[in-house]
């Protein structure tokens, strides 16, 4: 799952793919990539272009402007950083034994749970489905068919389960969830031990 | 991109057929479902809820090699003192019921812990053999329902006399 991560973190960061390692062989780390917006062509035109059209507004503007591009360039390396060192099964699995065991206690759940916990598990999915020895075109097909498919899935279930009226239907739901916090909880810890 | 394929068919049905092997854990399980239907709600809801929870945690236990004493014993003596509650027709307090259920829980889902196989799918295997094990409490439940009758609750204490006399043949092969 870490090679999917850092595909993803590879699609991410990848401007030209053929040139997103290092530019000049041999010269990697903080030197090589010191060397890539100055000899990557189209990064370099990207800055060119973009420090003329800041420099172009006025001082009040260039002054709130000037702050974004750092910032962000930092928020870029948290995200990369990030997506190659997630562990997206265990975060998975940890969502799958949280889901399992609130499904099971059905409790009133204020709105933000919920919310919270779709988000974090579309983000996991996709981030657990990147396949790591594709080109970008062919990844990100691969991506899309799995959003469509987990998409199709989302509804499906989400459906049956607001269609669930009677008794053993609303039980039979609590179980589910019973069983499937079980057998994640045990799979976390199979992970931890090795 | 995980794509395990090739170890789904074998890694899903080996965890389900697990439980199945051993008669202790059977008999147990089945026990589970029994004393369920003769307690009714809300022992009914509440015990497949939360048997597979608490299996879960002492199978963590055995996975993470914690020593717990008496294992195979506890399991013995599970299906000897379920299988008494039921020939009794036992209906202590649920508080105590699903303490002495959530006993037994620990003993059966350590085992079943400590015998994960390496290499496994494990998200499959574990799936399956949680399943099977709700299965069998399911199993035990739909028996139980002929309680309503009283030719069914003699058939249903019957059993559970069977399955204690089990358990103390299980017992005494381990003594």
């Amino acid at each position: 799952m870490k090679r999917g991560a850092a595909a993803a973190a590879g699609l991410l960061a990848a401007a030209m793919p053929a040139h997103a390692h290092t530019v000049i062989d041999g010269v990697s780390g903080f030197p090589g990539g010191f060397l890539h917006p100055l000899l990557v062509p189209a990064h370099a035109l990207l800055l060119l272009t973009l420090g003329l059209l800041v420099g172009q507004q006025s001082a009040v503007r260039r002054r709130r402007l000037m702050p974004l591009f750092p910032v962000s360039l930092l928020a870029a390396i948290g995200l990369i950083a990030a997506a190659a060192a997630a562990d997206s099964q265990a975060l998975i699995l940890w969502l799958c034994a949280i889901n399992g065991a609130l499904l099971a206690l059905a409790w009133r759940l204020p709105p933000a749970v919920p919310a919270m916990l779709t988000i974090a598990a579309a983000l996991a999915l996709m981030l657990d489905s990147v396949p790591a020895l594709l080109s970008v075109r062919d990844t990100l097909l691969a991506l899309g068919g799995t959003a469509v498919a987990a998409l199709l899935l989302f509804v499906l279930f989400v459906t049956l389960s607001a269609c669930a009226s009677r008794p053993w239907q609303i039980v039979g739901r609590r179980i589910i969830g019973s069983w499937a916090a079980a057998s994640a909880v045990l799979v976390l810890a199979l992970r931890f031990v090795k | 991109m995980r794509i395990p394929k090739a170890d789904l068919p074998e890694d899903l049905p080996a965890g389900l057929l697990h439980p199945l092997f051993g008669l202790d854990h059977v008999a147990a399980m089945l026990a589970v479902g029994l004393w369920g239907a003769f307690l009714g709600l809300p022992a009914l809801i509440v015990l497949p809820i939360v048997f597979p929870l608490v299996m879960a945690f002492g199978g963590v236990l055995g996975i993470l090699g914690i020593p717990l004493p008496g294992v195979e014993i506890g399991i013995a003596v599970s299906a000897i003192v379920l299988g008494l509650m039921v020939a009794l027709a036992a209906r202590p307090h649920l508080a105590i019921a699903a303490v002495l259920v959530g006993l037994f829980a620990i003993f059966h889902g350590y085992a079943h812990g400590a015998e994960l196989p390496d290499g496994a799918d494990a998200v499959a295997y574990s799936l399956g053999f949680v399943i099977a094990t709700g299965l069998l409490h399911l199993a035990g439940i739909a028996f139980g329902t002929v309680v309503r009758w009283p030719q069914g609750r003699i058939a249903v204490r019957a059993a559970g006399s069977v399955i204690a006399l089990a358990g103390l043949v299980f017992l005494g092969r381990l003594i």
